[in-house]
């Protein structure tokens, strides 16, 4: 009897410690999931090109900065950033202006087509853009809208709603009802209470859902390669050339269109810590 | 607080109309599916366009946004797109697209190649403007291997395969790498290589005894190709990173290795078959849409693309060769040197058979190409029986051809009527 307790004492230990050990490998394992490529990316990118295509690979760059310089040097690339950084922060503000007050409307009212049009905002992800580039481009010429920041911004925009549109849904809806009649009760208008008690406790979410916005229009070549010419955004400038380029390039050219995005992401990571619990300091 | 917003939303709209009427006054746009990889493009720009007066924006872009956008500009009636660049096969399907550019002096140009621009009407629909072909590669360290008495730019696809074997054995794996990916040009070696040095045919011998052969011989090949293949779209990659030491590619996909380390490696032509040795030339062609916004700019653009020394820069460029007769300067790149000779080589063997590109299938290009990659991965891929798969593939093959109603073209007899597969 006694040395049956002892096992099980025993096994309970060794099953803490394993699985602490498998929570930190674990752990390990996901930052490498994630950190690896990147690595490997920003080695190449700062290695010359014949180190790139020569065998061992590096484990640290040489700091060549011969594939990096001649993207900079590359006609357009600056402004084709310059770009993409205005049609992502443009489709952030609309899917958000847009999303948000549509996803509290969805969380708070009752009203007639509501299941429908939770249905038709996400519709609009059923077609894919090759098929709505042709008859959207006819559009866009016709009204003008072609070839401008924002005509691509209201495209990623479209794409990007649906998202913007359900996250905040079920953000407004885990913030409890009550919360808000208590503030009505205490002398807050509608307005006032959305904006004191509710906006607070949403920020991180939506600041979660505007990086999402972020991403999917930095992200996407179609619509841009087809809607813009002049002014180009860099994944339209960049991405559909450099997977028939050399590798040297094609690492420089990757890890310009990462950092970018990187820089953003770390930019507003206060807020995404904080919705996913982490102490927001 | 208003009055502030209101201010502040014209601010940004002001902006971005500035930033459009920007664009209004551009340069001619030339808006092209070739030299795509940005190396290419940045060469465009500053050593062939530059020379226009009054410049030229150059954009390159995959097909289908280019299509696409081409598509769009037509629907919309009005449009911002000069020149068009693209293969021959690019233009099938646009013929109501395109201005007729009978006008413009292109009587440099072969007088073959400028009935292709046509596109089977009664107007000079493109013209070209440079054209390529697909040759053989090998690193210098291959040769040791090539077996007795056979002579590199004579070979027989027999003795390719037993180099090839030799080459594995001795090295202990595949040395052949084959452009299978997704962005490979495989099925221009079934149309254009393979099959027609069997069957002295791209279409109409598609399922006979020698088609399947050709498989066979293919299929043997296949043991001793990179198991990687799959994945190779641009030779020239694994050549210099020594992952295979021999290839079959398109000319500028193979043009850096031959730059980079022009002493290690060789460039030959393509092996024969019973009935020949096949090779495919490749035509690109300059257009203009019908709703171009400045139609003489647009056509004093298509002529200069015609001038010996921007042939040459394009040369340069693109690693395409001229369409019009030109005396190549000594300081050539390598890869051009290195192609220029084995092109030679193919074109001037006693049993040399072009097989040129698809002619008169429109829009159906496409799916007649995939006629050749499914038929390659049922049989080499997932190992399916070849005359059964040939059969199969053969009915699609002829219903594609039939709907087109497209007859034969060379290496095949001319037909009336759709070009038959028997």
């Amino acid at each position: 009897m006694t040395t049956a307790t002892d096992t099980v004492s025993v096994t309970r230990d060794e099953v803490r410690s394993a699985s602490k050990w498998l929570f930190v490998a674990g752990v390990v394992m996901l930052c490498i999931w994630v950190l690896l490529p990147i690595y490997f990316l920003m080695i190449n990118a700062l290695s010359s090109p014949e180190e790139v295509t020569s065998f061992p690979k590096r484990m640290f760059p040489s700091f060549d900065l011969a594939s990096v310089t001649f993207f900079f040097k590359f006609q357009g690339v600056l402004r084709a950033l310059w770009n993409s950084v205005q049609v992502a922060s443009l489709t952030m503000i609309l899917a958000i202006g847009l999303g948000a007050p549509a996803g509290y409307a969805l969380s708070r009212f009752d009203f007639r087509g509501k299941e429908a049009f939770r249905f038709l905002v996400i519709m609009t992800r059923a077609f894919p853009l090759p098929l709505l580039a042709l008859p959207l481009a006819i559009m866009f010429i016709r009204t003008g809208l072609d070839d401008t920041i924002l005509g691509l911004a209201l495209v990623h925009a479209t794409l990007a709603l649906p998202f913007a549109v359900l996250i905040t849904f079920s953000l407004f809806s885990g913030i409890p009802v009550e919360l808000e009649e208590a503030a009505w009760t205490l002398g807050c208008t509608r307005i006032q209470a959305f904006y004191k008690v509710i906006l607070p406790l949403a920020l991180p979410g939506i600041a979660a859902s505007a990086v999402f916005a972020f991403v999917i229009s930095w992200n996407e070549v179609f619509a841009a390669a087809v809607l813009t010419i002049q002014n180009r955004t860099l994944t339209a400038f960049l991405l559909q050339s450099l997977d028939v380029s050399p590798l040297p390039l094609k690492f420089a050219g990757g890890a310009m269109l990462v950092l970018p995005a990187l820089i953003f992401i770390f930019a507003v990571r206060k807020y995404l810590f904080a919705m996913w619990g982490i102490a927001n300091r | 607080m208003s009055g502030n917003r209101n201010r502040s939303l014209g601010a940004a709209l002001a902006a971005v109309t500035t930033i459009y009427s920007a664009g209004v006054l551009a340069e001619p746009l030339f808006w092209s599916t070739q030299a795509n990889p940005i190396e290419e493009t940045q060469a465009m720009r500053e050593q062939v366009l530059s020379g226009f007066e009054g410049g030229v924006d150059y954009q390159s872009s995959e097909l289908g946004p280019w299509l696409t956008r081409l598509q769009a500009e037509a629907g919309a009636g009005s449009g911002t797109i000069a020149v068009l660049g693209g293969l021959h096969g690019h233009f099938s399907g646009l013929e109501d697209n395109l201005a007729d550019l009978g006008d413009i002096d292109s009587s440099a140009v072969k007088s073959a190649l400028l009935e292709l621009g046509t596109l089977g009407t009664a107007e000079q629909k493109y013209i070209p403007w440079m054209q390529a072909t697909y040759i053989m590669a090998a690193n210098k360290k291959a040769l040791e291997f090539l077996p007795d008495g056979a002579e590199l730019n004579a070979l027989t696809y027999d003795q390719f395969v037993d180099w090839m074997k030799a080459m594995a054995e001795a090295t202990g794996g595949p040395k052949f790498g084959f452009p299978a990916g997704p962005k490979g040009l495989k099925h221009r070696f079934f149309q254009g290589y393979l099959i027609p040095s069997y069957t002295g045919s791209m279409v109409t011998k598609f399922r006979s005894e020698e088609a399947a052969a050709a498989w066979e011989k293919f299929r043997e090949l296949w043991q001793f190709t990179s198991p990687a293949s799959p994945n190779y779209s641009f030779m020239q990659e694994q050549l210099v990173s020594e992952e295979v030491w021999v290839a079959w590619d398109h000319t500028a996909r193979l043009a850096d290795a031959f730059n980079e380390r022009p002493d290690d490696f060789v460039a030959f032509a393509p092996p024969a078959g019973p009935a020949g040795r096949a090779f495919m030339p490749v035509v690109a062609g300059v257009a203009v849409p019908t709703t171009a916004p400045d139609m003489d700019a647009s056509k004093a653009l298509v002529a200069y693309m015609l001038k010996p020394e921007t042939q040459i820069a394009t040369l340069r460029a693109t690693n395409f060769f001229p369409v019009v007769d030109v005396a190549l300067p000594d300081d050539m790149p390598a890869s051009v040197r290195l192609s220029g000779e084995a092109i030679a080589a193919a074109t001037a063997a006693s049993d040399a058979m072009p097989a040129l590109l698809p002619v008169g299938l429109g829009d159906l290009g496409g799916q007649f190409n995939q006629v050749y990659i499914d038929t390659f991965e049922r049989i080499i891929l997932a190992g399916q029986d070849i005359p059964a798969v040939l059969d199969q593939q053969g009915d699609a093959l002829a219903a594609i051809v039939e709907q087109a109603a497209a007859p034969c073209w060379a290496p095949d007899e001319p037909s009336d009527g759709p070009c038959p597969v028997d």
